[in-house]
């Protein structure tokens, strides 16, 4: 069993996690993703992807690894800037300290290979707790749209590892939405996101590698 | 490619009625918050229109049979909802959240039957044991209905064998989880308590199922036990 909500320092460079880094590591894979570039641009996957391969999971790993990035810098911030308070507070805490596991989960997978952090211009979305809110359900929507689109080119064994992720993802989006007076679950399916329309949802939100 | 039409199938029966949409139409426009409504429109606009086609066409026996599971869990959630909705015993905002996620639990199972057309299972005979009854009984039973309904299509995604059928599958186990979330907030618990979600097995699934004793072999009768007499 892992641990409930542990405390965030806790969380900061865990080894915990459901991915395989053996399993990455064993055939090259990770080496072979490497020879892509990926400094000074935000990772982009070509939609037209092959055959589930352990090399092509380490691709979309990266893309994974810019997500939680992205999710862990949002969090912090605006815990630090948004003025939250009460619920929301109570929210973006126990994110963070989720959004920090799936980060040290995607870099213990990718290990040495693991891209550079991106950097972030959040603009006024981390400023305020109204700004905080629509961001957060719209990065939290990216997260769970970009596993889901993923799903079908992921090995079976890293695909059972992205699950545990993506509904904790949704319930995130879930969770803020409740808190606002939302409706949680808008719709009767997720649509799913291709690697190219997460980049480009990253970038709008003021993410660039 | 098969699977390609199959998913549409399946995506285009999710909600073919617009039943969802109008269930959450109505609970957004009594929801407290409507300046942030903009960004549901976005969101709201997944019902594709493409329907047609032989049901269960290109989908393997394995697949089927993980669909029918699915199904089962489905007929489970949405004769769920539908029962607390008709009994009356919820108020405000666990009235109208039992409202979108029973609408959107009878389309998953609407699409389900669609897609497996003669292959899909019969909806079982339920009993829920009077937690449709009451407000609190309900929103327990809700997340825990919800809870195993995320570990259970997580269990299943990986042996799926139709991609198809997979990106279908992970659209709705996700929407399970938000599901799961918001109950949970309802009944005023943490809606997120792990970083990552556990998956469940089959026969996990079927034990906790049978120990809920919601699937019953026929109406229950008044009278379990045979009278006794004494004289």
């Amino acid at each position: 069993m892992r641990p409930t909500i542990p405390a965030i320092e806790e969380c900061e460079g865990s080894i915990h996690g459901p991915f395989s880094r053996r399993a990455l590591l064993g055939t090259g894979a990770v080496a072979a993703a490497a020879g892509v570039p990926l400094v000074g641009r935000l990772f982009r996957l070509g939609d037209a992807l092959g055959a589930p391969s352990k090399a092509q999971d380490a691709k979309i790993l990266q893309l994974v690894l810019q997500l939680e990035y992205t999710q862990v810098a949002f969090y912090q911030e605006a815990l630090k800037h948004a003025g939250l308070e009460g619920e929301l507070r109570d929210f973006a805490r126990a994110t963070l300290a989720h959004e920090r596991q799936h980060l040290a989960a995607v870099k213990s997978a990718l290990g040495a290979n693991a891209g550079a952090k991106p950097t972030f211009n959040f603009g006024q979305r981390t400023k305020s707790a109204r700004a905080f809110t629509r961001s957060a359900i719209e990065l939290e929507d990216i997260a769970v749209a970009g596993y889901n689109g993923q799903a079908a080119n992921l090995t079976k064994a890293t695909l059972a590892s992205a699950a545990e992720i993506v509904s904790v993802e949704a319930r995130h989006a879930a969770w803020v939405r409740a808190i606002a007076g939302q409706v949680a679950a808008p719709d009767p399916v997720d649509k799913p996101l291709t690697a190219k329309q997460v980049s480009a949802g990253l970038q709008a939100f003021g993410v660039s590698t | 490619m098969d699977g390609v039409r199959n998913v549409d199938e399946l995506l285009a029966a999710v909600d073919r009625d617009d039943a969802v949409a109008e269930a959450r139409a109505q609970a957004e426009t009594t929801s407290r918050q409507g300046l942030l409504g903009l960004t549901l429109a976005g969101a709201g606009a997944f019902v594709l229109t493409r329907v047609g086609g032989a049901a269960a066409a290109g989908v393997s026996a394995t697949d089927v049979n993980i669909l029918n599971y699915a199904l089962t869990l489905e007929y489970l959630q949405a004769s769920f909802y539908t029962e607390a909705e008709r009994s009356g015993a919820l108020a405000g905002k666990t009235a109208q959240a039992a409202r979108v996620v029973g609408a959107t639990e009878r389309a998953h199972v609407a699409a389900f039957l669609k897609l497996l057309g003669s292959k899909a299972v019969k909806r079982p005979t339920f009993d829920f044991q009077g937690t449709t009854e009451q407000q609190r009984a309900f929103l327990k039973t809700a997340v825990a209905l919800e809870d195993l309904a995320v570990a259970a299509y997580k269990g299943q995604a990986p042996k799926l064998q139709s991609n198809a059928v997979l990106v279908a599958a992970v659209g709705i186990h996700s929407v399970e989880a938000r599901h799961a979330a918001w109950m949970r907030a309802l009944f005023g618990v943490t809606p997120a308590v792990n970083a990552f979600d556990q998956p469940a097995s089959r026969a996990s699934v079927g034990r906790i199922v049978a120990s809920t004793q919601f699937i019953v072999d026929k109406p229950r009768m008044r009278a379990r036990n045979k009278p006794k007499f004494t004289g």
